[in-house]
């Protein structure tokens, strides 16, 4: 067995940019995202200094301290407040180590710890995404149901896969 | 009184029901609100209610249904029993509406929200041609308004868990969707 990649998560810095292009504007990572791949740096710094500045949590996923992905929970509003929305992306020169499913698992627990007030973390997964929603599983989420053209990305409806994990999980 | 003689006119008329109208409300409806508004059983899952001032249906039809993008009433002989509505989305969104409707207690039974809920989802599939997905949120415990569904040819999708705040509690709901291009029964 191949001996696990050791990840940390920690905040973005913009001198992060460039590593961030390397996921971000790579269109093998993005394929299933709802955002768009990011083909110019400004765009990119413009983006970090936003999620800097007021993303209730997000996070670079390095390996030793370089970025080599992203991760993210999304809590709603109002009545949604409880409910946050997971996200992330790897750089496909680090898919299929398990990367995701670690960062996924350290992600739920801190969120839950620091985001007091949520109950429930959700993965939306595109039906055609086998390999994230084996990180969803592998990170003990539940399937929950397929969602039939939950979404509009890209010029057309797609299905969801809806995964979830609750804190009492 | 009138209410009374309306619900008998459904009860004796049994079977085809007609006269079942959907109209835009407005705030001449009120009074008819206020029936259904005011009745904890009816307002028990909705996100508003029970109502117990005038006042407080006149702020909610101001604020909440003449802004609404798709918001009707259920009427009988053109006087509102209930109210039913479609919610719009932007972005990666779009293509899905949000379906939500109510009626006053006394109707219950009868099959009036599930014609209410095929004629809304006939008249939106047309109006908005941009809508593929209506989809309907509906409390694990509320298993009338899931038979309005099944009936209404929705398809249960899952349980979504601690999925949304309903009058202060995380409360479980489970996912209902039509589709443009199912079949309409």
């Amino acid at each position: 067995m191949l001996k696990p990649i050791e990840i940390t998560l920690r905040p973005f810095k913009i001198s992060d940019v460039d590593d961030f292009m390397g996921w971000a504007g790579d269109e093998n990572v993005t394929k299933y995202c709802r955002w768009n791949t990011f083909t110019f740096r400004d765009d990119a710094v413009a983006f970090l200094k936003e999620v800097i500045k007021s993303h209730p949590w997000y996070r670079a996923i390095c390996v030793k301290d370089r970025p080599i992905g992203s991760i993210y929970v999304m809590p709603g509003i109002g009545k949604d407040e409880r409910r946050g929305e997971i996200g992330y992306a790897i750089s496909a020169k680090y898919w299929g180590k398990g990367v995701a499913t670690e960062a996924v698992k350290i992600a739920v627990a801190c969120a839950f710890k620091e985001l007091k007030y949520l109950d429930r973390i959700e993965g939306l997964v595109f039906s055609e995404n086998k390999a994230s929603q084996r990180v969803m599983e592998k990170a003990g989420f539940i399937r929950e149901g397929l969602l039939r053209k939950y979404f509009f990305v890209k010029g057309k409806s797609v299905d969801i896969v809806v995964f979830s994990t609750v804190e009492a999980d | 009184m009138e209410d009374n003689s309306l619900a008998s006119t459904i009860k004796e008329g049994d079977g085809e029901l007609s006269d079942i109208s959907l109209r835009p409300m407005d705030l001449s409806d009120v009074d008819d609100f206020m029936v259904w508004a005011s009745d904890d059983k009816v307002t028990h899952f909705c996100s508003y209610g029970p109502y117990t001032s005038r006042e407080q249906g006149i702020k909610h039809i101001e604020n909440k249904v003449i802004p609404h993008p798709w918001f009707m009433a259920i009427c009988v002989n053109n006087r509102a029993i209930g109210a039913i509505s479609v919610s719009a989305n932007q972005g990666n969104d779009k293509c899905r509406g949000e379906i939500g409707y109510v009626l006053g207690s006394k109707y219950w039974g009868k099959g009036i929200a599930t014609r209410a809920v095929k004629m809304a989802s006939d008249a939106i599939f047309a109006e908005w041609p941009h809508l593929e997905r209506l989809e309907a949120l509906v409390d694990v415990e509320n298993v009338g308004s899931q038979k309005v569904l099944l009936k209404a040819g929705f398809m249960q999708e899952g349980v979504l868990r601690k999925y949304f705040i309903h009058k202060g509690k995380t409360r479980d709901t489970i996912m209902f969707s039509l589709l443009s291009t199912d079949p309409r029964i």
